[in-house]
């Protein structure tokens, strides 16, 4: 059992897998800091661009059920045999991008153009709809969350109004994008006040975090080729 | 703690069709619940039934193909499941 988090690259057996552990760990944490020099890197341990493009796609992707599944509370599906890892909840949440990042990808996800077509539809169905939550909120919390992992694809939410409701929409989708494991019942209470049920909350929770897939993807993708 | 969860048992209508779907997916037996019922990983997904199906629509792009391998995709996922300290 690997006993911190952010050492986990450290513990690859060899070097392909811990460039892989890496890269996983940039994309999860920082994925700004992506960069031609890293694909560099990632290339002279045999990954190709095929794999780069595979794996930030699946860490995006991954990150979603983590986050999904802290907001829900789900349980396992099966018995742990080994010692379970200890939640630090001090640990303080990820840091924010200090700026945006923009351009055209280092890799077109193009290359994989079911998974390209799955995303698509999964982005539609998220941001284009008016209920539970309404088409300014999802907007709001695309944008908060695009801001925050520093994608420039997507305009700054600073050009919209916010209102007291929209203090706490921004407080969840924070705690879900940069910390998901600060995420408690308190968490949701301020939105339970304002009358959402637990359809309304789940709702919020998956805008944030499918916005969340898509910025990271956006971000990873154009910050390899800087 | 958390959110409500409808599982396979207590579905109907929509999510129970489209549990009934998830249920027919190829996947290895490694990864079938010894409960028999769905993934605890979709059941959270079930206050948005629709989103299952965008979700692990996904999902199988990424698992069903490489050009990473098995072991290797499985290394993506821990590594982010912990660094997220996610027991998931």
């Amino acid at each position: 059992m690997i006993a911190d988090p952010q050492t986990v690259a450290e513990h690859a057996t060899t070097p392909r897998m811990k460039m892989i552990a890496e890269l996983t760990t940039l994309v999860t944490t920082t994925p700004w800091l992506l960069s031609r020099k890293v694909l560099g890197r990632a290339h002279a341990h045999g990954l190709s661009d095929e794999d780069v493009l595979h794996l930030i796609l699946q860490t995006s992707y991954f990150g979603h059920l983590n986050r999904i599944a802290d907001a829900t509370g789900v349980p396992l599906d099966y018995s742990v045999q080994l010692q379970v890892p200890a939640i630090d909840p001090s640990c303080p949440p990820w840091p924010t991008a200090s700026e945006l990042v923009a351009g055209r990808p280092a890799i077109e996800i193009s290359r994989r153009p079911t998974t390209a077509t799955a995303l698509s539809e999964w982005r539609n169905y998220i941001f284009h709809r008016d209920a539970p939550v309404t088409r300014r909120q999802r907007t709001l919390i695309a944008r908060w969350v695009a801001t925050w992992l520093g994608d420039g694809s997507i305009s700054p939410p600073t050009d919209l109004t916010v209102n007291p409701l929209d203090d706490h929409l921004r407080a969840v989708a924070e705690v879900i994008t940069l910390a998901p494991w600060k995420i408690t019942d308190e968490t949701f209470e301020p939105l339970r006040d304002n009358g959402f049920d637990d359809a309304g909350i789940f709702d919020v929770c998956a805008t944030a975090t499918s916005a969340g897939v898509f910025s990271r993807i956006e971000v990873a993708l154009v910050a390899l080729g800087h | 703690m958390g959110l409500a969860i409808i599982d396979f048992a207590s579905s109907r209508g929509v999510l129970r069709d489209i549990y009934d779907r998830m249920r027919e997916r190829p996947l290895p037996p490694v990864y079938r619940p010894a409960h028999g019922g769905v993934p605890g990983i979709i059941t959270a997904h079930s206050l948005d039934p629709h989103l299952i199906a965008k979700v692990f629509g996904t999902s199988t792009t990424l698992n069903g193909a490489g050009p990473l391998t098995w072991p290797e995709r499985e290394l993506v996922n821990a590594t982010t499941s912990r660094l997220n300290q996610c027991f998931y």
